[in-house]
């Protein structure tokens, strides 16, 4: 696709760690997080990164695609609007549900992985497609607990919404690795099932065992093993970027700046 | 804390530099500065400082560990400066500095100090004809010299301050504030910090015509949370005003 | 014809769909029962996992809340959150709100705090 290819390596852009994006050598692009922005009044700092060339895509976190209820269109039409604000090439949400039975759980929560749930999801992706003025790639979430009678495996299930909708997919490795940890996702299966001609970037977090929990907390060190999955999904495919997510606890810019570094080491290894 | 040596000769810390000054509210920005420097703290945009999160720490005075602990939770940078400006700690240094004789109790300058000196000495001449009135000569030359005011810096005050030059970022904090300028850029800048962030400290105010203090020696601005300039001195500002009719100099040294 | 059977089947799945998301939902936010067929001893996980990230959004919403309740602050949130489990369409903020409401209505802070709040967020 036109204008997804070779991003680089990015970081999400974060208001507390503003100014430490825009001095971080080897930004080569940003994410926007669509709900926390304005239309009309876009952060002195998003107009200097897009004035210096730096793509800024947007990424939503509370269409709720795979609720059962319709699509909240105020939502989609919001990401729209960023996108617009912002020349996105893509925007970007999860496969996830957060609200249900008027209940709000402030988090992006796993759907079951049956033909229901599928069908809605398709539905309501297609629905917000028609309504967004660029594609729409669609994310991958960690849980900490499997919904009974899944029907699929996660790999099929993103290949099926894959094939029915013809979104773009944004793979999370560190969701990949806590899916592994805490629901015995197998990652090696994973990347053989999705289409990752359909990969349009990847994001890469930080996150901390609790006992025999892994919680993808965004707010620690990206782990060895999270890269290991990074090298292994490198291995079958170029991705076209690679973003590191961190959300709270922001380390020192070196230390922010050696983990883009790491990033930058993997995908480099597998381009020769 | 300071190094004990510091007064006898070596260079104060810059902390102190920037109290000897422009008073606590330099001082506070001088602190602030150096956990900027050592990337302990981090600015964003909109001017919240936050802690930089799990670094080694090093070796932190009792005011920069003060600005840290606030830091739990982000805070707005004028607030952290003038915060760390009021609190007990600051005052503290200002103790230490006293007990190493840098700093004294300041008094301000009274507008008629001049009468009480006329007096004095006209009363001191008289006294070759009447004996007696030099009791009154000594009393109106002492109340003279109580009402000419003394500065805050003591003599060793002003030597530690000599020679010290915006030679490092911190150090031009210390002598000039985050707004001050610096060949031409504000100091804020040789931190990457925007106009924005740097403008939400008070401005510093302007050398008063008249004031005898020289570049670096005017000495203890402002009075915020501390009493170096007396009573009269305002607390206005985490910055270096200082109270009216103060003869504690226009803070700041005098820069622009 | 075949488009009027796949709508029809579509909001059949939804509203299945729907029973299961919020009988999940419910019993992770609001103590409801434990849905059939998930691991209990996970459903404790997820349900800590969410208190936990609405307890830090709060804390962090209103810090002076917070600082006022010190060690009490844990244990108020988790009860004020089981019995006031988040609507949909309602917002972080009104969510801190409300919790500092709450604890006025049970004695546990004082009224003035709130006056305090604004001096300090006006400074």
């Amino acid at each position: 696709m036109a204008g997804i290819k070779d991003l680089g390596v990015g970081i999400g852009w974060r208001s507390e760690i503003d100014l430490t994006v825009e001095r971080l050598p080897g930004v080569d692009f940003v994410e926007v997080v669509a709900e926390n922005l304005h239309i009309g009044h876009l952060p002195e700092s998003v107009t200097l990164l897009l004035e210096r060339g730096v793509p800024v895509l947007p990424h939503a976190v509370s269409l709720s695609l795979g609720s059962a209820d319709q699509v909240d269109l105020h939502r989609v039409e919001h990401l729209g609007a960023v996108a617009e604000a912002v020349g996105a090439p893509m925007v970007s949400d999860h496969v996830c549900f957060v609200r249900a039975g008027g209940l709000d759980s402030g988090h992006l929560m796993p759907v079951p992985r049956t033909k229901d749930a599928l069908d809605v999801l398709v539905a309501n992706v297609k629905l917000a497609q028609r309504n967004l003025p660029v594609p729409l790639a669609l994310e991958n979430v960690a849980a900490l607990l499997e919904w009974p009678d899944g029907e699929l495996s996660e790999g099929q299930f993103l290949a099926e919404l894959v094939e029915r909708t013809d979104c773009w997919l944004l793979v999370d490795v560190a969701n990949l690795y806590a899916n592994a940890r805490n629901i015995g996702t197998d990652p090696e299966r994973f990347l053989d099932e999705i289409p990752l001609e359909r990969l349009a970037y990847v994001h890469v977090a930080g996150g901390e065992q609790h006992g025999d929990i892994y919680h993808d907390t965004h707010a620690h060190a990206v782990l060895p093993q999270v890269l290991e999955v990074l090298d292994e999904l490198c291995s079958r495919v170029a991705p076209p970027g690679v973003l590191l997510e961190r959300d709270d606890n922001y380390p020192s810019d070196t230390e922010i700046a050696s983990e883009l570094a790491a990033i930058r080491a993997v995908v480099d290894k597998h381009r020769g | 804390m300071a190094a004990p040596t510091a007064a006898r000769g070596t260079r104060l810390p810059p902390e102190e530099i920037g109290y000897l000054v422009a008073g606590p509210g330099r001082a506070a920005e001088t602190a602030l500065a150096r956990l900027l420097d050592a990337g302990l703290v981090r600015v964003s945009r909109d001017g919240l400082v936050s802690a930089v999160h799990e670094t080694e720490l090093g070796t932190l005075t009792a005011v920069e560990t003060f600005i840290l602990v606030h830091l739990r939770k982000a805070a707005r940078f004028d607030a952290v400066v003038r915060n760390a400006a009021k609190s007990q700690e600051m005052r503290t240094l200002h103790q230490q500095l006293r007990a190493r004789r840098l700093t004294r109790e300041a008094r301000p300058r009274l507008a008629v100090w001049w009468v009480f000196l006329a007096f004095g000495v006209l009363l001191g001449l008289l006294a070759l004809l009447e004996p007696w009135t030099l009791f009154g000569a000594v009393a109106f030359l002492g109340v003279g010299f109580w009402t000419y005011g003394a500065k805050p810096l003591t003599r060793a005050g002003r030597a530690a301050l000599k020679g010290v030059t915006a030679s490092d970022r911190v150090l031009a904090v210390a002598l000039e504030g985050f707004r001050g300028r610096i060949g031409n850029q504000s100091a804020g800048e040789l931190f990457g910090l925007p106009q924005s962030v740097v403008k939400m400290l008070p401005r510093k105010r302007k050398k008063r015509t008249g004031n005898r203090g020289g570049a670096g020696a005017a000495g203890c601005g402002s009075g915020c949370g501390s009493s170096s300039c007396g009573t009269s001195s305002s607390c206005s500002s985490g910055g270096s005003s200082c109270g009216g009719g103060s003869s504690c100099g226009g803070g700041g040294g005098g820069g622009d | 014809m075949a488009e009027i059977v796949e709508e029809n089947d579509l909001s059949s799945a939804r509203e299945r769909l729907a029973s299961r998301q919020a009988e999940l939902l419910n019993a992770l936010l609001a103590n409801g029962p434990a849905p059939a067929g998930f691991d209990e001893q996970r459903l404790g996980v997820e349900r800590r996992a969410l208190l936990s990230k609405r307890r830090g959004i709060v804390r962090m919403l209103g810090p002076a809340v917070a600082d006022e309740l010190g060690d009490r602050f844990r244990p108020l949130f988790d009860a004020y959150a089981a019995d006031h489990p988040r609507r949909a369409g309602s917002r972080a903020r009104e969510d801190a709100a409300a919790f500092a409401e709450w604890c006025r209505a049970c004695g546990e802070l004082p009224e003035k705090l709130k006056a305090r709040w604004k001096f300090w967020q006006s400074n």
